[in-house]
């Protein structure tokens, strides 16, 4: 089911009167923007639109926009998601969260909604912290990180979040920053595209917990495209050497796109529905089922 | 229900003391897993229910996929039945061992006959049930009949099934009938090797009578058409039939049948299932397509619920409908899994962090599981609520007849939308003088809103004042004062000014119905009392209830006595009015809660003559 | 790249004047949102400096407005927002909470410098004489901007050199 509208609608249309309550400079500020942008592009009403997050700065998101958002408990927003894409196939279905929601208590989450491949598109605002809470350690924080939690040194290697998705076999992932928003904005339009679940995941610095060298100076230094590395999105053995770097380079683009997109979950679903909804028995005799032969 | 048939006929393979026939008889037998005593209960069950019985079949298995202890009880009956029966009329021993694993699940009596497999090499007078004198112990060489027959020792439930159609009466043809349906696609040769083994059986009890006849009175419903089905068909099949089209779960015994009627049959309603990657996530889509306005639900056991926790209160707090069912086994933890209790109703009533009121309901059988899961539909939408139903191991896995259901009776509630005006400026959250807000989803234009854990404004925006947090929380909270009002959630039967009462719900509802019976034909004047509304607690109807009681029992499988201190926490009892509660696998029988009902009135008797007058 | 989809070679003086306009805009909503934050994050002082800001982009938005009206009355137009990221307006990075005066008029004059570099940038490629001309006109207003500004920052006394974190509360979890 495509998800794109006919109708002409501006990024202001997607942005609701709730002041987000994100420090100043944060990252999740362009994301938000990118965000109204893609959906413009797209041109679905926002009342066609369900934006589902968990617990987090970043999972403030759905408030901000004017869809129909749903921020929920901390870490199950794609379980969420995929009940609203599967009880109507016909809305557009985004989730959104940080690396902690996503990668720590919704790490469990993710393997099953890329294997079941259901057309939700999933947006990771990544800063390696937690900042709603004040600045713990993250899944993706790096090896040795001093945090309020690590103030000795983080002692565990990193969540590699591109890796573990190209791993389980998305059929999307792409990486933005907001050192490039027209690409954001990019990015996350073509994956809103892809018919299938999709994955962005956006290097979004915390102004107030993050370190220095997070900062949008310091993501500029390590950033480059990977259409400038003449990266082919059909290639995810590539993708995935790519994404080895992640953590000390920063690649912006599409890691991954699958060039034969496999039936979603709700195509299969849905032939499913229509082959044996003819001739059921009528929901009011349903009890017939036990009758004694 | 009587023991004995007043017209006195006596009849069949009993040529002994003259005796009524029969008009209920309760089946209890037991071997391992390999010697197929359920398939052989599950045959008697559809054989009773092709001749027109009532029957009523429970399974029990020790711990082991397969080959464990393993044992079945069926009761047959010429009348409606109440529950699955106390002391067995008959007991099958395939062998010692495992049928003494089931204890006093299986209770043998002075009134029980008792059949043994001969091969146990266990004289007639020397079996191992200590202090018991069976009405009679008989011998049979059942697994060498069934080699000679059969060719093959398996076929030792056939050849159980052929004695009890000779010494019983139930059976003679439906039995055979009914094997030869279900093993027609295994080929002839299977069928007939059946045939001879329990013919071999039936001519056994015909060439030796019992002492004592227990022929089975015949069926007054014959030809009568049956539905045969289990708790959680009839739970599943009520969903459908509410419009439920959506199920998200986990494997869990003994709830796992539930979401298995959805994958064979949601599709054909436009619905879905999903067998999620854990408990959490199973509930999780359910409240998404709850939010996106499908009626939605789930089901688990214990370890479940704890598990669905948090979620829970989300739905709760989002106020959004959604029916969990959550049928109870031994707890806490993994604790007894397939083992009846009803030790979730803490669980159930108060789970969930914050001030949260969630409404709880009861089935009692397996008939009324089909209205319980309906209601709770109508309920979970009306109040835009999680509802959750107890069931139990016992009434989900208890495969049943029943008599067809009007479902023309019922009626459906949907969740109230918003009409043309409310959606001008849509505040989600509005309040109104019933609390309950007219509810949008996604796709509706004009009604777009902010769904969230956190607690919000009446438009959904996030807030922290104290002020909008109190009276959202009375919001939330007074919006079920309306349910418990409801009398209808509540059956009393007896004298309304009875001073003896008895309290139960769930499964246990079904053995008091037959004490109560047994009690009145013994001149007790007493009353009972099932609650289908377990939580909120209606405290005026237990009020009016209880006003005129002096002695009585609550009555309930948990070791800490929940309901009783639930209902305690809300209202006071009279002070005769007592816990009666032990932990599951230990079963209540209808005759000590009479005998329990005898003493409280000998204690009223005992105390001062103007006691027995109802309090002024 | 703060620019997409525009065919600089080809541009016309009305789609140029367009642009221009919505530059302006851009940068009006982005002082506007930063008011709000700062407002928010109760900094009040900043918040004053960013809605003057705000002011004057819609200063300027209204009179090339005009002119475009003049020349092209309401005729339809061909280039969008969509095709603009952040031409004058400040980085959303740019802002703090209890970010001083000093360091507002900073980001703000950053912004007049990206504003002025990008038309300067964009001169070589246009052949269009008339647009040539406002480009040129565009990136002199910038500079002057740029003087302004300058001049509100030299009125400012000097910062403490005391580190904000020394003084206000840590940030609350949540």
């Amino acid at each position: 089911m495509s998800p794109t509208g006919t109708c002409d609608y501006q990024p202001k249309d997607y942005k609701s009167d709730l002041k987000p309550i994100w420090c100043p400079g944060c990252g999740d500020f362009s994301v938000v923007a990118a965000i109204y942008r893609a959906l413009a592009g797209i041109g679905r009403p926002p009342h066609e639109i369900a934006f589902v997050s968990g617990i987090g700065c970043s999972s403030r998101i759905p408030g901000y926009t004017t869809a129909y958002g749903f921020n929920s408990v901390h870490g199950r927003c794609l379980p969420i998601a995929q009940g609203i894409k599967l009880a109507n196939p016909d809305l557009l279905v985004l989730a959104a969260g940080g690396d902690g929601d996503g990668f720590s208590i919704g790490g469990g989450h993710i393997p099953h909604l890329i294997r079941r491949n259901m057309d939700i598109t999933y947006i990771v605002m990544d800063n390696q912290i937690y900042g709603l809470t004040k600045g713990q350690l993250s899944p993706t924080s790096p090896k040795g990180r001093n945090t309020c939690t690590s103030r000795l040194g983080s002692l565990e290697a990193p969540v590699n979040p591109l890796l573990y998705v190209l791993a389980y076999g998305a059929g999307f992932v792409a990486q933005a920053a907001p050192t490039d928003l027209a690409g954001m904005a990019d990015v996350i339009e073509q994956a809103i595209r892809y018919p299938g679940f999709a994955f962005v995941n956006i290097q979004s610095p915390c102004v107030t917990y993050g370190e220095e060298g997070q900062q949008i100076k310091g993501l500029k230094a390590i950033s480059e495209t990977l259409e400038s590395l003449g990266h082919n999105p059909a290639d995810r053995l590539a993708a995935m050497d790519l994404a080895q770097s992640y953590g000390s380079k920063l690649h912006l683009g599409v890691f991954y796109r699958n060039p034969e997109p496999p039936p979603t979950y709700g195509d299969l679903v849905k032939e499913r529905q229509d082959l044996l909804s003819q001739g059921a028995l009528p929901k009011e005799r349903i009890l017939e089922l036990f009758v004694k032969k | 229900m009587r023991e004995n048939d007043p017209e006195g006929r006596a009849g069949g393979a009993g040529s002994g003391t003259y005796l009524p026939m029969r008009t209920n008889l309760v089946f209890g037998m037991a071997g391992s897993g390999g010697d197929g005593i359920v398939s052989a209960g599950d045959s008697l069950l559809q054989a009773a229910a092709a001749e027109g019985y009532h029957g009523v079949m429970t399974k029990s298995f020790g711990s082991q996929i397969r080959g464990g202890e393993s044992s079945c009880r069926v009761r047959i009956s010429t009348d409606p039945i109440l529950n699955p029966g106390g002391n067995l009329d008959v007991a099958v021993a395939l062998n010692w061992e495992d049928f003494l694993k089931f204890g006093a699940e299986l209770p043998v009596s002075g009134t029980t006959v008792v059949i043994y497999e001969a091969a146990t090499n266990i004289p007639e007078n020397q079996i191992p049930l200590v202090g018991i004198m069976p009405l009679q112990v008989i011998a049979v060489p059942i697994a060498a009949m069934a080699k000679a027959t059969a060719g093959t020792e398996r076929a030792k439930n056939t050849v159980v099934l052929g004695l009890i159609a000779g010494w019983f009466g139930i059976g003679a043809v439906a039995v055979m009938k009914g094997l030869r349906k279900k093993l027609a696609k295994k080929g002839e040769e299977l069928v007939e090797a059946n045939q001879r083994a329990f013919d071999a059986g039936r001519t056994f009890a015909m060439e030796h009578p019992l002492k004592v006849s227990m022929q089975l009175a015949p069926s007054p419903s014959k030809g009568a058409q049956k539905l045969i089905t289990d708790g959680n068909d009839m739970c599943a099949a009520a969903a459908i039939f509410s419009g439920c089209q959506f199920f998200g779960g986990y494997p869990i015994t003994p709830s796992t049948e539930i979401m298995q009627f959805f994958t064979d049959h949601v599709w054909k309603y436009g619905g879905t299932v999903l067998q999620a990657e854990d408990e959490i996530a199973g509930i999780g889509a359910a409240i998404g397509a709850s939010f996106a306005g499908k009626k939605a639900m789930t089901a688990t056991s214990g370890p479940g619920l704890s598990l669905k926790t948090e979620m829970m209160g989300l739905a709760s707090i989002a106020e959004l409908p959604l029916v969990i069912i959550n049928v109870q086994r031994g707890g806490p933890s993994t604790g007894l899994p397939t083992k009846n209790e009803q030790s979730d109703l803490f669980a159930a009533c108060f789970s969930a962090h914050g001030d949260v009121i969630r409404p709880v309901l009861a089935p009692t059988s397996v008939a009324d599981t089909f209205s319980t899961t309906i209601e709770a539909f109508n309920v979970a939408e009306y109040y835009q609520t999680p509802v959750i139903v107890l069931s139990d191991q016992e009434i989900s896995q208890r495969k049943e007849t029943l008599d067809p259901i009007d479902t023309s009776q019922f009626t459906i509630v949907d969740r109230l939308r918003p009409a043309g005006s409310d959606l001008q400026d849509y505040k989600r959250f509005k309040q109104t003088a019933n609390h309950i807000s007219p509810i949008s989803h996604p796709g509706m234009p004009g009604g777009t809103y902010l769904a969230s854990g956190i607690e919000h404004t009446e438009g959904g925006a996030p807030t922290n004042s104290g002020t909008v947090h109190a009276r959202m929380n009375t919001k939330r909270t007074k919006k079920f004062d309306s349910l418990k009002e409801r009398k209808d959630l509540f059956e009393v039967t007896g004298n309304p000014d009875a001073p003896l009462a008895l309290v139960a719900w769930g499964s246990l509802a079904g053995i008091c119905r037959e004490a109560l019976a047994l009690a009145k034909a013994d001149g007790l004047n007493v009353k009972l009392l099932v609650p289908y509304l377990l939580y909120p607690v209606a405290e005026g109807t237990y009020r009016d209830f209880f006003a005129s009681v002096q002695k009585g029992f609550i009555i309930e499988q948990t070791h800490l006595a929940q309901f009783h201190k639930v209902l305690r926490m809300h209202l006071d009892l009279p002070k005769g009015v007592k816990s009666m509660a032990r932990s599951g696998a230990n079963p209540f029988l209808p005759g000590e809660i009479v005998a329990a009902l005898h003493r409280l009135i000998s204690e009223l008797q005992r105390s001062h003559e103007h006691n027995l007058q109802p309090q002024e | 790249m703060a620019i997409r989809g525009i065919d600089f070679p080809n541009l016309v003086l009305m789609d140029a004047l367009d642009l221009a306009i919505l530059v302006e805009d851009e940068a009006q909503e982005r002082y506007e949102e930063f008011a709000a934050q700062m407002e928010q994050h109760r900094t009040p002082e900043a918040a004053r400096f960013f809605r003057f800001m705000a002011e004057n982009e819609a200063k300027h938005g209204r009179e090339l407005t005009a002119r475009r009206r003049q020349r092209f009355g309401t005729a339809a137009a061909s280039v969008s927002r969509a095709m603009l990221f952040d031409v004058e307006a400040p980085d959303y990075d740019a802002a703090r909470a209890f970010m001083s005066s000093r360091k507002a008029m900073e980001a703000a004059l950053a912004c007049e410098v990206k504003a002025h570099d990008f038309f300067d940038q964009a001169l070589p490629a246009i052949r269009d004489a008339e647009v040539r001309g406002l480009f040129q006109e565009l990136r002199a207003e910038e500079v002057q901007h740029q003087t302004l500004v300058a001049a509100e920052l030299a009125k400012l006394p000097p910062d403490s050199g005391l580190s904000d974190e020394d003084f206000v509360d840590p940030p609350a979890a949540q």
